[in-house]
């Protein structure tokens, strides 16, 4: 039902190649200073941080010199089926029908995290400050995405105030569709190794709709039932047995 | 109606449900979520104007082309540009925060400062620009006065060949004063094994993109290497798919970093044995004739033995080779196994465009020479010197030179003096200068024998190793003055401070970026304004030669920096080849071999210095493979296994004392022939082993940086609570030395190296060389602001310095500490 509902319409996607991955972080800064994202005095503190992306480390458990590190840059997962937008009473979250972006309306957020809980990847951030910017930085803050307050919940958007961008160039050309490359968030446009694709779903020009479709793909906790929209593509089948929980001898690698 | 409890209740519940029916308790929680997020403090980003300026950025050697995004006159965004030659659209952490860099008020230097108060207290007057150019310039006079004009000295972190840095060793000259110094780096290393085995002076050269067999020797290929935008578009290349195309990797070091997990082998020999390894290799590709014998018999001196003018026989490198590093004797060495040696010398040798590449980590800090003249000897082997996918042999670009200077009888007697550091005498024959030297030097002697330090574009109080020894020598130089526009470490030890703008907001260039296969001059621009009471440093020693008056300032009739380069910019327009614009289309890697003869598309100077400005580049996407007349610029014009240059240092070193205490004195251990060939010496740290029994080895990462530019607050997101957590940094240890201490996971320990102590923590992971302590270099800042100060230790504090022999560069991956579990 839920993907038949899909069909016509966009479903905007992302396909991470973490064979391609090196870690550099440079999607975390991009997503940070595209985002007006606030900076602590301790940023080690990961319980209070907040970081739209947020890269992971994995290590495939084999001793020295056979030890490997991979990694795992997570954005929101814009779920098709995302347990997020139940949850909050105040309808400050909810999943967009035309492009299948799970949205976040900080001016209607009452701060309950009731969508921090029920998210399973973390994915969420919650404003325990004010948010706060090294002195004079303030300047480099972009009109075009609210700096948020304290007692909010932010995330992910996919960028969404770029989607508003390119969409109003194409009305302005008189355009309804947008192109692939019209619309691309941050952290895939700043990805120096060209790990991250993005894309409609739902198109079978985009590249990441054919991505998708490689053996090596895998999501974060598919099991779950959350259906996101961010895939991941390893050829390691350590890494792939990593995202999701098994029982013993329950995994069968495609490598 | 009588007012009674019943019609009362039923007021009260109809009223209720009616207002729960209506909107209004809904409204009133969305306005109230409103309202209470509604701050004065909260800021509201200002309006305006959406454009992009293009630009180049110069945080680093590598000079990726980067797009800034703005509304207004603010700058808000940083973006990697694909239509810039170098960096394939991407960019580095560093390079993508770099507005945080430019608009963080906390770390910049607003205006010039006069210190006032003793040294260290942190009391500074703020003063006109005027008046800090006329105490320096009174100084410098007064030096020139006395006749000591090499009082004066510098220290500069610009890249070696950029219009900055010839300005500043121009000024030093003029002056009269021989102690210009440059911070080290691996192209230091690079240069002098270039130059010993090529003889050529230009830039070091790897056409990566078209190798398909890469055996790094420790280089941090994809951990910020080089240009990182450039490496990690490579990467992207190499890993396109996993056809038969794409290249093979094989990564050389004690550790599992990026590179060597991604790396399709890794090999992890003991620390520092690295040239062992390469000759091991080399080893297996003699004795089964591997080499390409058409360029070893060619184009090459010393593989044979050989006789020389006075009828003695030399040893060739081919004998030494087969008879010292036969695989079983380098497994001793490397703990490599011979297996794993033998199959990797083949697949090397058979390898379509193999390409072996020495250096280590992000390639900030020197490396050890004749480590990387073993590894550039394995491209020698298998003829990959100036070929395509291997090492290029280059020439400087085509600048033209500023007229001659001035020289007056005091500049003359001035430069006429030693170095302070001794780089270039016959102790250090070959190096170009020598930081830890100059320190050692100041350390020494009663009285500093430098006057007045001029520090551009760069933090040696924090960047160089023992620099805790640096800082004490600084107390002993009467007058330090810093360009820095950062509060950095070595600046708040200035006596006068004269601000720079930063990237952002100055017109500088990179002159053939590092690593780069073809000749390419990079030019940044502005972006934005100056935010503070900066001024450019260029300008700044223009004015100040100007100032100095007499012959100083008659080599310096610029009106401007600008103006300076511009002259130099035009020997590329003079040259009549070359291109400034690059479309993604067409990568320059893809078309070096056909050899494309441009002619200038320029009907005139001005025309060519407009695009050059708008797209921040002038490069040459051919390279002539084939010319092998004057490639190699060596006594005997071949390229030299035997080194003529380390024959001839070495005498005019041993003059008037014996052949063995010269070779003691440069450091070397080995005898014979091998002096001059390519081997490897083991660096022995003098710290005794059963006292100091683990090894502490610095490490590079792409997401914390570690030189002269300091890690910003958004590069402090991307590091893992393994990393850094609140002030305390962690080391990376293997669970098996760890569990030999009673050591887990975040336990606190204290590293002492006779050199110091650090406290830091421990994160325990199998990818660490047993017995060797992994600590990264970026954090622990004395200065900063709040986001970065007192985070974490600084690994230099602790480094063991050891000379590496010959070239004199110290060694700081191998300190030897123990462990305190506390």
């Amino acid at each position: 039902m839920k993907n038949q509902e899909h069909t016509k319409a966009t479903r905007y996607g992302m396909a991470i190649d973490l064979d391609k991955c090196t870690g550099c972080g440079v999607c975390v800064i991009a997503c940070a200073s595209e985002n007006n994202v606030p900076v602590m005095y301790d940023e080690s503190d990961k319980t209070r941080n907040i970081s739209w992306m947020q890269v992971y480390i994995l290590t495939n458990g084999s001793q020295f010199p056979h030890t490997k590190v991979i990694y795992i840059p997570r954005p929101c997962m814009q779920c098709d089926n995302p347990p997020c937008v139940p949850v909050c009473p105040a309808t400050a979250t909810r999943k967009d029908p035309n492009t299948g972006i799970v949205s976040q309306i900080y001016a209607r957020c009452v701060g309950c995290r009731y969508c921090m809980a029920a998210c399973p990847y973390h994915a969420r951030d919650f404003n325990w400050f004010d948010p706060h910017f090294p002195e004079g930085t303030d300047r480099y803050l972009s009109p075009e995405v609210s700096p948020r307050t304290r007692g909010v919940v932010e995330k992910c958007t996919f960028c969404h105030h770029r989607l508003m961008r390119a969409r109003t160039r194409a009305y302005r050309e008189g355009r309804r569709d947008l192109r692939e490359d019209e619309y691309i968030p941050a952290c895939a446009q700043a990805c120096p190794a060209k790990a991250i694709t993005f894309g409609d779903l739902n198109n079978p020009g985009h590249t990441v709709s054919r991505l998708i479709k490689s053996p090596y793909v895998f999501r974060l906790l598919g099991r779950l039932g959350t259906e996101p929209k961010v895939y991941y593509i390893s050829s390691e089948d350590w890494v792939r047995r990593m995202a999701d929980n098994y029982l013993p001898g329950e995994f069968k690698g495609r490598g | 109606m009588e007012f009674r409890r019943r019609n009362f209740i039923k007021f009260a519940v109809g009223g209720l449900g009616g207002t729960l029916l209506s909107p209004l308790p809904w409204k009133l929680i969305d306005d109230i979520a409103i309202w209470t997020q509604n701050w004065p403090w909260v800021s509201v980003p200002a309006r305006g104007r959406f454009s992009t300026t293009n630009t180049v950025c110069t945080l680093c050697p590598g000079a990726c082309g980067i797009e800034v995004g703005k509304v207004g006159s603010r700058a808000v965004k940083i973006e990697g540009r694909d239509d810039y030659p170098v960096n394939w659209g991407g960019i580095c952490p560093l390079g993508m925060a770099g507005l945080q860099i430019l608009y963080n008020e906390g770390i910049r230097w607003k205006a010039p400062m006069k210190g006032i108060g003793p040294r260290g207290s942190k009391e500074w007057k703020e003063i006109s620009w005027a008046e800090a150019i006329h105490e320096l310039a009174t100084r410098i006079k007064r030096l020139r006065d006395r006749g000591e004009p090499e009082k004066l000295a510098a220290i500069d972190g610009n890249q070696s060949r950029s219009t900055m840095a010839v300005l500043i060793k121009r000024l030093l000259d003029a002056v009269g004063s021989p102690n210009y110094l440059s911070m080290p780096t691996q192209e230091d290393t690079h240069a002098m094994a270039t130059f010993l085995m090529q003889g050529t002076k230009g830039p070091v050269a790897f056409d990566l993109e078209n190798s398909d067999f890469v055996l790094s020797f420790g280089c941090g290929l994809l951990d910020g290497w080089g240009a990182p935008g450039r490496m990690l578009g490579v990467w992207r290349e190499w890993a396109k798919d996993s056809s038969r195309n794409r290249a093979y990797l094989v990564q050389i070091e004690p550790r599992a970093s990026n590179t060597a997990s991604k790396a399709d082998q890794w090999l992890a020999p003991l620390p520092g044995t690295e040239a062992a390894l390469a000759l091991g290799i080399a080893h297996v590709i003699i004795k089964e004739e591997l080499y390409k014998k058409e360029f070893i018999e060619d184009h090459t001196f010393g593989f044979t033995n050989w006789f020389g003018a006075n009828g003695v026989e030399h040893e060739g490198f081919s004998g030494i080779v087969l008879e010292k590093y036969a695989p079983q004797r380098v497994e001793d060495i490397t703990g490599i196994k011979t297996s794993v040696i033998i199959e990797v010398a083949r697949q090397f040798a058979l390898a379509r465009a193999p390409i072996a590449l020495a250096g280590r980590g992000k390639g900030m800090l020197p490396g050890s020479l004749y480590e990387f003249m073993a590894v550039h000897a394995l491209n020698a082997l298998v003829g990959r010197v100036n070929k395509e996918g291997g090492v290029l042999v280059t020439n400087d670009i085509p600048l033209a030179q500023w007229s001659d200077l001035a020289y007056d009888p005091v500049a003359i007697g001035g430069l006429k003096k030693e170095r302070v550091d001794r780089a270039g005498t016959p102790r250090y024959p070959f190096t170009k200068s020598l930081i830890h030297k100059f320190t050692e030097a100041i350390h020494e002697s009663p009285r500093s024998p430098v006057d007045t330090l001029l520090i551009c574009s760069a933090n040696p109080a924090y960047t160089i190793p023992d620099s805790q020894r640096f800082i004490e020598a600084m107390a002993k130089v009467p007058c330090i003055v810093s360009f820095s526009p950062f509060m950095d470490e070595t600046s708040l030890m200035a006596d006068l401070i004269l601000p720079d703008h930063t990237h952002l907001e100055k017109m500088v260039d990179i002159v053939w970026p590092t690593g780069i296969q073809y000749p390419l001059y990079a030019l940044s621009r502005p972006v934005v304004g100056p935010l503070y009471r900066t001024r450019h440093s260029g300008d700044v020693i223009i004015s100040l030669a100007k100032r100095i008056g007499g012959p100083v300032a008659g080599s310096f009739q610029w009106t401007c920096f600008e103006e300076a380069l511009k002259e130099r910019v035009r020997g590329l327009y003079d040259s009549g080849k070359g291109k400034t614009s690059y479309s993604e289309s067409e990568p320059v890697w893809r078309g070096l071999a056909t050899e494309v003869r441009l002619s200038s598309a320029y009907s005139s100077f001005k025309s060519m210095w407009e695009d050059l400005k708008e797209n921040g580049c002038w490069y040459m996407p051919s390279h002539a493979f084939g010319k092998w007349s004057d490639a190699f610029q060596t006594p005997s014009k071949k390229f030299e296994f035997f080194s003529t240059n380390i024959e001839g240092a070495l005498k005019a070193h041993s003059k008037g004392k014996s052949f063995d205490d010269a070779l003691l004195h440069l450091g070397i251990s080995s005898k014979g022939d091998e002096v001059y060939l390519p081997h490897y010496e083991e660096i022995r740290s003098r710290a005794d082993e059963r006292e100091y029994p683990l090894v502490l080895i610095p490490i590079e990462l792409i997401n914390l940086a570690s030189g002269w530019i300091a890690n910003s607050p958004f590069l402090q997101k991307t590091l893992f609570d393994h990393q850094l957590k609140r002030d305390d940094l962690f080391v990376e240890v293997n669970p098996k030395t760890a569990s030999k201490y009673g050591l887990e996971e975040g336990s606190k320990v204290a590293l002492r190296s006779p050199q110091g102590e650090l406290k830091v923590r421990v994160h325990l992971f199998d990818g660490a060389m047993p017995d060797v302590i992994f600590i990264p270099f970026g954090l622990g800042h004395t200065a900063y602001d709040r986001y970065l100060r007192g985070r974490g230790v600084n690994p230099n504090e602790i480094i063991d310095q050891i000379e590496d022999p010959l070239g004199g560069h110290p060694v700081w991956w191998n300190t030897r500490v123990k462990m305190i579990k506390i």
